[in-house]
């Protein structure tokens, strides 16, 4: 899976580059991500192409979460289409990550972490 | 045209039309080339055509008049065959059999051709798809929710006088009626396992892991209302698995287990569980149930939200009605939704759930009440044993307070039964979350206050009330009669194909000598028509000129047809060895299926075939006594064997039938009833007058009374008449059973060893002797005919428009839109 990585400021942001996210390329997710929470502290990931997610792409994202979380970091998730953000909610995950509409604004909001830490 | 650039049917020409264009651009043949079942299809879907346009007129009114909608939920619609009852509806009956005569083919032919939809074992199913008849009439906002089985009820053959299933694949040849609608399609996670986390505030938050995915797709058949000015739906899911293949797998390389998957997960809609009673720990029952739940449930927030923001106007809104326990989850799975998705407080969401419920009883014995192991159903929906059990820790709470030091009852109302394993009570779970709970009769609505449920009654009685059940008089008279609904409709109008009650108009035809005579004469023909299915069915010759005793449903210990076969072979007896003739020539008809686990009444089936061959072939009876068993009954079969009876057995134990529907079906086709103090037979007796029905047998206070202090011995009876005796002693023989020794005596033992649970002895000379009146009576032909014309006309109750009236106003407030 070839992830598209931009970068804003320390934030970096993957764009998610499939539209079906289950057991057949999940593992793949986890393994061509890993570099980037090798790397980063603060990551974003866009998934405006992600029309289905199952189980096992859930758990892919929770992954990321708590590998960046376990260092300090943190995973911020935007661009969800509605019947993808109807799963989250379905199996109650859409309370564990933060998520936005844009990149814009989930790279806004790391920044607006730092500087209420920084008040 | 119409504004749907639909051609409306005004006349024969445009449904000729209509039709000849269905068969050559939907069907893509030519005229010559159509089979019969391509001519139902292209009546159906011009039918359809029709329907389709009031649909969404009905739509239409629906979304500007934003009225409160009534969801019912029901694991069974036994809908039958549609063409009929569809052009009945639609009020263009005679315009399509006129266009079909000029195109050469026969209506009614055709409308027998169709294959029933036999989504539902019995009395339960059929209600409902009697329901979604008056909903749409009474042109009230009304839905039903059930599940698209690919197979419904088993096809019932018999070979040497035993039971053969046979699978009925209704769907094989597709259906015209069903409206696939993919864009739709829910998703339903299923399995899996809670983990216990905290979200990003640090509050508990118990999220849904490694569940599986089920895809449920509807299918929308129409339903008319009469007039035709309000379509409704009945919305059926079938399941799918959530991709062709589970891709892990086939890339793993296993083909085949990827395919089994695909096949489990679809197997949920595969077949409808024949069962009459509960089904017992068996989880694909569990999944169907959670599926018809989880879909419905998805459906009606989409809908609900499709227009409105606030969950605040949710129960001003929705009213959902579960029909016996099966979809009880909705209340779980309804604050699920509201809880996890819709991020509701816990309190906010129950006040809603309760409001938006209401659940309907049908049984009558607390042993006969659902549940569910808490092992299967934590394994297959963890999150709402989860739900459960925070509901039941709750309302233990309120009892706790209410009934303080009283751990009893505690233990009994609690949604968890302290079993090893513990098992789930589906209707506790069920009665905590409605706002309404109805029995559907009068008797059964007391016996659940009193006998069923009594510390729930106790701690709300004000949301307990009756609903005594009704049939839909456009199926049952209008298109099962027609004869009788053309004489009806030439002397008293046509109002009572809406307003049932006007065939009280009726009662001073009913010793009018001509009516009579042409009520008679309408009679005799459905007798002629039905002989002619007997003799085809069962080689059995029916003479049209006696009396014909039907007993046509579901065989079950408790509705006694031993009890009917008992009274037959005391005939038989009384006329071989009595040398006694009958009063009166009769005709015993017997249908119904047996479920297939169910070995006394696999066994009764092949009692009456036994009893049927011996008396038929015996010349001493074969004046007096003939006994047929119909095979397969079915909703089609029904239409033309209740039209055709003269007195109907409604003889269940006191205090086990419900309800019963089959008892105001008979009546209406002017029939007698012959039958105990039980369900909505003691309504028809208040309706009819005591005159015009035949009632025998104890009371549910006097079985309750023999139960309770143990004071029944069949033995007394046995030895205290001889008669009874001689009727006991033929099953010990061998009478019955001369090439198959003993086949029956287990009847014996049953009877008089094990204490006779339904009390056919206690009941048996009742019986017999009201049976020498019924016998009497129809030899008075006048007086007989007068009767049978007082119970069509005081009958008017039973329809199901004055049941969902009823169920409209005091439980789901929607109105007529």
């Amino acid at each position: 899976m070839v992830i598209a990585v931009d970068k804003m400021g320390d934030v970096a942001i993957a764009e998610l580059p499939v539209e079906e996210l289950d057991a057949s390329n999940a593992g793949e997710l986890k393994r061509d991500i890993a570099p980037l929470l090798e790397a980063h502290t603060k990551l974003v990931i866009d998934l405006r192409r992600l029309r289905f997610v199952d189980s096992s792409g859930l758990g892919a994202f929770i992954s990321c979460l708590r590998k960046l979380n376990a260092k300090g970091g943190d995973l911020k998730l935007c661009g969800m289409q509605k019947p993808v953000r109807a799963v989250f909610e379905l199996v109650r995950m859409h309370r564990i990550f933060d998520i936005y509409a844009t990149r814009e604004e989930a790279v806004r909001a790391f920044q607006g972490e730092k500087n209420a830490g920084v008040e | 045209m119409n504004h749907y650039g639909n051609p409306t049917i005004d006349s024969v020409s445009d449904a000729q039309d209509s039709i000849c264009r269905h068969a050559k651009y939907s069907l893509g043949k030519a005229w010559r080339d159509l089979s019969s079942r391509d001519l139902f299809t292209a009546v159906a879907l011009s039918v359809r055509d029709q329907m389709v346009d009031r649909f969404l007129e009905t739509q239409e009114r629906y979304q500007q008049e934003d009225p409160k909608r009534l969801y019912y939920l029901s694991i069974e619609f036994l809908i039958g065959q549609s063409l009929g009852s569809n052009l009945h509806n639609l009020r263009v009956r005679e315009l399509y059999r006129q266009a079909l005569c000029n195109l050469g083919a026969d209506l009614k032919t055709i409308e027998e051709s169709e294959t029933d939809a036999a989504l539902g074992n019995g009395g339960l199913g059929r209600l409902a798809a009697c329901f979604l008849d008056s909903l749409a009439t009474l042109e009230m906002p009304g839905y039903g929710y059930g599940i698209n089985y690919e197979y419904g009820l088993f096809k019932q053959e018999i070979d040497n006088g035993y039971q053969r299933e046979k699978p009925d694949n209704w769907l094989a040849q597709g259906t015209p009626w069903e409206i696939a609608r993919p864009d739709e399609a829910c998703l339903v996670p299923i399995y899996g396992r809670i983990e216990h986390g905290v979200d990003r505030k640090g509050v508990y938050n118990p999220m849904w892991m490694d569940w599986k995915v089920l895809i449920g797709i509807p299918y929308d058949m129409l339903i008319p209302g009469y007039g035709g000015r309000t379509v409704t739906f009945l919305r059926l899911y079938s399941a799918r698995a959530s991709r062709d293949f589970d891709m892990q797998i086939f890339n793993d390389g296993d083909y085949f287990k990827a395919v089994e998957q695909k096949i489990s997960s679809e197997t949920i809609s595969k077949v409808l569980y024949p069962a009459d009673a509960v089904v017992a720990g068996q989880e694909l029952r569990l999944v169907q149930e959670y599926f018809l739940v989880a879909c419905a449930v998805r459906d009606i927030v989409r809908r609900f939200q499709q227009t409105h923001g606030s969950f605040r106007e949710f129960a001003a809104k929705v009213a959902i009605q579960l029909n016996d326990t099966h979809p009880a989850l909705t209340v779980a799975e309804l604050m699920r939704t509201l809880v996890d998705e819709k991020d509701l407080p816990w309190e906010e969401a129950w006040e809603i759930t309760q409001a938006s419920l209401g659940y309907t009883n049908h049984t009558l014995v607390p042993e006969a009440l659902e549940k569910w192991p808490v092992p299967l159903l934590e394994a297959v929906l963890p999150r709402h044993l989860q739900i459960i059990h925070e509901i039941n820790r709750r309302f233990l709470e309120q009892v706790a307070v209410a009934y303080p030091e009283d751990r009893e009852r505690l233990k009994r109302v609690s949604l968890i039964e302290e079993t090893a394993p513990k098992q789930v009570r589906m209707a506790n779970l069920a009665i905590v979350g409605s706002h309404s709970i109805n029995g559907v009769s009068a008797i059964h609505t007391g016996l659940i206050e009193t006998s069923l449920v009594p510390d729930f009654y106790q701690l709300w009685p004000e949301r307990f009330n009756n609903k005594t059940n009704g049939i839909t008089q456009r199926r049952w008279l209008l298109q099962a009669n027609p004869a009788l609904a053309d004489l009806i409709r030439t002397t008293i109008g046509d109002g009572w194909i809406t307003d049932l009650p006007r065939l009280r108009a009726l009662e001073k035809w009913a010793t009018n000598a001509d009516f009579q005579t042409e009520f008679r004469r309408i009679k005799r023909s459905n007798k002629e028509r039905l002989a002619k299915v007997i003799r085809e069915t069962s080689q059995v010759k029916a003479d049209p000129d006696s009396l014909f005793d039907m007993q046509v449903k579901r065989i079950h210990a408790y509705k006694r047809q031993l009890l009917n076969v008992m009274h037959i072979i005391h005939e038989y007896l009384s006329l071989i060895e009595d040398n006694r003739q009958p009063a009166v020539p009769r005709t015993y008809v017997f249908a119904g299926k047996a479920a297939p686990g169910y070995w006394w009444a696999k066994q009764i089936i092949k009692l009456i075939h036994n009893v049927a061959r011996v008396i038929n072939n015996d010349s001493r009876a074969s004046d007096w006594i003939k006994v047929a068993f119909i095979p397969d009954y079915r909703v089609s079969l029904a239409e033309n064997i209740i039209p055709a009876a003269d007195l109907s057995e409604q003889i269940s134990t006191a205090g086990k039938e419900a309800s019963g529907t089959s008892n105001m079906k008979f009546a209406l086709n002017g029939a007698l009833t012959i039958g105990t103090l039980d369900g909505a037979n003691i309504e028809i007796l208040e309706e009819v007058g005591e005159e015009n029905i035949f009632i025998f047998g104890l009371r549910v206070d006097e079985v309750q009374a023999l139960r309770e202090k143990r004071l029944y011995r069949p033995y007394d009876e046995y030895h205290r008449n001889p008669l009874v005796k001689r009727v006991v002693e033929a099953f010990r023989s061998n009478l019955f059973c001369p090439r198959e020794p003993d086949l029956f005596a287990w009847i014996y033992q049953n009877i008089l060893d094990e204490n006779d649970e339904h009390f056919h002895l206690a009941d048996l000379c009742a019986y017999l002797e009201t049976q020498e009146k019924t016998a009497e009576t129809f030899n008075n032909t006048v007086a007989w005919t007068t009767k049978a014309i007082l119970n069509m006309a005081r009958i008017g109750k039973f329809s199901s428009d004055r049941t969902v009236a009823e169920y409209a106003r005091a439980i789901w407030n929607i109105k007529k839109v």
